[in-house]
C-alpha cells in the first residue's frame, strides 16, 4: 500500500519572520513585510519589496563556511536547520544519512553570478573568483543543506521558477509514497534582490510600484520577496512509530503544463493541475475549507486564478476561504510555494485562514471571499495550496487536518 | 612582503597563527583543501598582479613552495618590466 505522507517540521526565514513562529504571528497580525527598497533598489524602478531585514550572516555561519555560501544558501541551510528541529530530529544522525533533501530555486545563487560578472564585465578584471560556480549554481543550497544536516539519500535542485518549491515538495513525497525514504527536507529558496535581477524583473512590468494588493480591483502588479522555506515529510508510518507531532497529511498534489505561453497564465491548465490534485488526494471540492492562492497581485494572475476557482468548484467557490499570503511576506519566487505550503500548513494547525493583506475593494473579476485584511478562525479540513509559474507549470497541493 | 601575505593568507579563519608555520609547513597540515588552496591563490595573484600557471598546481605542497614560486614569477615580471 502507498505510504501516507505527513508534515512534521516548519523552518523558514523570510522578510515576514526570520523563524517560523515568526512568520506565523505575522501572517494572522495580517502586517505587510513589504517596506521600500531605499538604497537596494537605486538604479531600477523597483521601489518596494520584502527584504529580510535585521539578518547578520556571520552570527549564523563561521567565518570558514561563509565564504562558500550564497544569500540563497545560507536562507536554504537557515530554515533547514529549524525544520529538522522543529521536527524534533538531529542533524548529521542515522536517519538524515537516508533521507532527502530536494530543494527549489527559481534563481540559484545569481548574487554571486553578478558580483563575478561585473568584475569581468563592468570592472575590466580578468579572474573570476574561484569559488563562482561551486557558490553559484542552481543546486548549490541543496549541496549546502546536505553538508551541513548530513543529509545522505537522494539530494537535487528542481526549478521550476515561481512553483519550484512546490515541485520540490511532491517530488519529496512521491519518493516517501514510494518508499524510497522515509523522511525528507523539502522546500525552496530564491534571494532576488540583486541589480541585474531587479532590472529584469523591472523590464517585464508586472512589479508594483505601491503595495501588492491580490485581487482587489485597484491591483497594481506583484511585489518581489525573498527567503527560504522548509518542510520536513516523513511517511505517516514512521511519524507515528517516533511519537513526532503531526502538522498536517500532504493528503496529494496536482501538476499540470498550460502548453499555452510562456509568461501568461491560462485557466484550462490551473484548472487541470487543481482537478488533479483533488482526485490524487481523494478528496471532493466540497470538502476543501481554504485555498491559498497563488495570488500574485498581477491584472492577469488573480483574474485567471478566480475563473479556475469558480469552474474547478463550481457553486462551492462562493465557500472557499481564499488568501493570498503573497500580500505580506511578497513574491518570493521560488521559495514563494514552500512559504505559502508552511502557511498552509499552519492555517490547519491553527484552525486560522490568514488573510490577504491590502485588500481594499472587490473586483468584478475577482469575486470570491479573499479572507481581507483580517485573519478569520474557521474550521479548515481541507486546505489546498496554489502554486503557478512562467512557462504555465502549475502545481497544487493538498493539506488534510491528520487523524488523531 | 610575500611571505607575510602568504602566511596571513594561509592562516585567515583558521586555528594557526602566522608565527606557527614555517617554510617546511604543507598546506595538508593546515587542513587546506585543494578548493581552499584555489581560493588563496586567486587572492595571492590579485594582491601581487601575477599569474600562477596551472602546471605549477600540483608541485605547491609547502608555505615555502609558494613564496618561492611567486617569488619567482614576480622577478620574472621584473625581468620583463626591465
Amino acid at each position: 500500500m502507498q505510504e501516507r505522507v505527513v508534515i512534521t517540521g516548519l523552518g523558514t526565514i523570510n522578510a515576514a519572520g526570520h523563524t517560523n513562529p515568526q512568520f506565523w504571528q505575522t501572517l494572522i497580525d495580517g502586517s505587510t513585510a513589504i517596506a521600500p527598497l531605499g538604497s537596494a533598489g537605486e538604479g531600477t524602478r523597483i521601489r518596494i519589496g520584502a527584504v529580510v531585514k535585521d539578518y547578520d550572516p556571520s552570527a549564523c555561519f563561521p567565518a570558514d563556511t561563509l565564504p562558500l555560501l550564497d544569500r540563497f544558501s545560507q536562507f536554504a541551510v537557515i530554515a533547514a536547520r529549524e525544520a529538522l528541529a522543529d521536527a524534533g530530529l538531529e542533524q548529521n544522525s542515522e536517519l538524515t544519512r537516508h533521507a532527502a533533501a530536494i530543494i527549489g530555486t527559481g534563481c540559484g545563487g545569481k548574487q554571486t553570478d553578478e558580483e563575478t560578472y561585473t568584475r569581468l564585465y563592468k570592472k575590466g578584471q580578468s579572474r573570476a573568483h574561484p569559488l563562482t560556480i561551486p557558490k553559484g549554481m542552481p543546486s548549490a543550497a541543496a549541496c549546502q543543506v546536505s553538508l551541513e544536516l548530513g543529509i545522505g539519500g537522494p539530494v537535487f535542485s528542481i526549478a521550476s521558477a515561481c512553483a519550484s518549491g512546490a515541485h520540490a515538495i511532491i517530488q519529496a513525497a512521491l519518493m516517501i509514497q514510494s518508499g524510497l525514504v522515509e523522511t525528507a527536507l523539502a522546500g525552496g529558496s530564491d534571494t532576488p534582490f540583486t541589480y541585474g535581477l531587479l532590472k529584469s524583473w523591472e523590464a517585464l512590468r508586472v512589479v508594483s510600484r505601491d503595495a501588492c494588493r491580490p485581487f482587489s480591483a485597484d491591483r497594481s502588479g506583484m511585489v518581489l520577496g525573498e527567503g527560504a522555506g522548509m518542510l520536513v515529510l516523513e511517511s505517516e508510518t514512521h511519524a507515528r512509530d517516533r511519537g513526532a507531532r503531526i502538522y498536517a497529511e500532504l493528503a496529494g498534489f496536482g501538476m499540470s503544463s498550460d502548453t499555452a505561453h510562456i509568461t501568461r497564465p491560462d485557466v484550462k491548465g490551473i484548472q487541470s493541475a487543481m482537478g488533479n490534485a483533488l482526485q490524487n488526494a481523494g478528496v471532493s471540492a466540497r470538502s476543501v475549507d481554504y485555498v491559498n492562492a497563488h495570488g500574485t497581485g498581477t491584472a492577469a494572475n488573480d483574474k485567471t486564478e478566480t475563473e479556475a476557482l469558480h469552474k474547478t468548484f463550481g457553486s462551492h467557490a462562493g465557500k472557499l476561504a481564499v488568501s493570498s499570503t503573497k500580500s505580506i511576506h511578497g513574491h518570493a519566487l521560488g521559495a514563494s510555494s514552500a512559504l505559502e505550503l508552511i502557511a498552509t500548513t499552519l492555517a490547519i494547525h491553527h484552525q486560522v485562514a490568514p488573510p490577504t493583506a491590502n485588500f481594499t475593494e472587490a473586483d468584478e473579476d475577482c469575486d470570491l471571499d479573499y479572507v481581507p485584511n483580517e485573519a478569520r478562525q474557521l474550521p479548515i479540513n481541507v486546505a489546498i495550496s496554489n502554486a503557478f509559474a512562467f512557462g504555465g507549470l502549475n502545481a497544487v497541493t493538498v493539506l488534510k487536518k491528520p487523524e488523531t | 612582503m610575500v611571505e607575510a601575505a602568504v602566511k596571513e593568507l594561509l592562516t585567515r579563519d583558521r586555528k594557526f597563527k602566522p608565527e606557527d608555520i614555517n617554510m617546511e609547513t604543507s598546506l595538508n597540515e593546515l587542513g587546506i583543501d585543494s578548493l581552499q588552496a584555489i581560493t588563496i591563490l586567486y587572492e595571492l595573484e590579485e594582491r601581487f598582479e601575477i599569474e600562477i600557471p596551472n602546471e605549477l598546481m600540483e608541485e605547491l605542497e609547502s608555505v615555502g613552495d609558494i613564496i618561492s614560486t611567486i617569488n619567482k614569477i614576480l622577478s620574472g615580471k621584473e625581468d620583463t618590466e626591465n
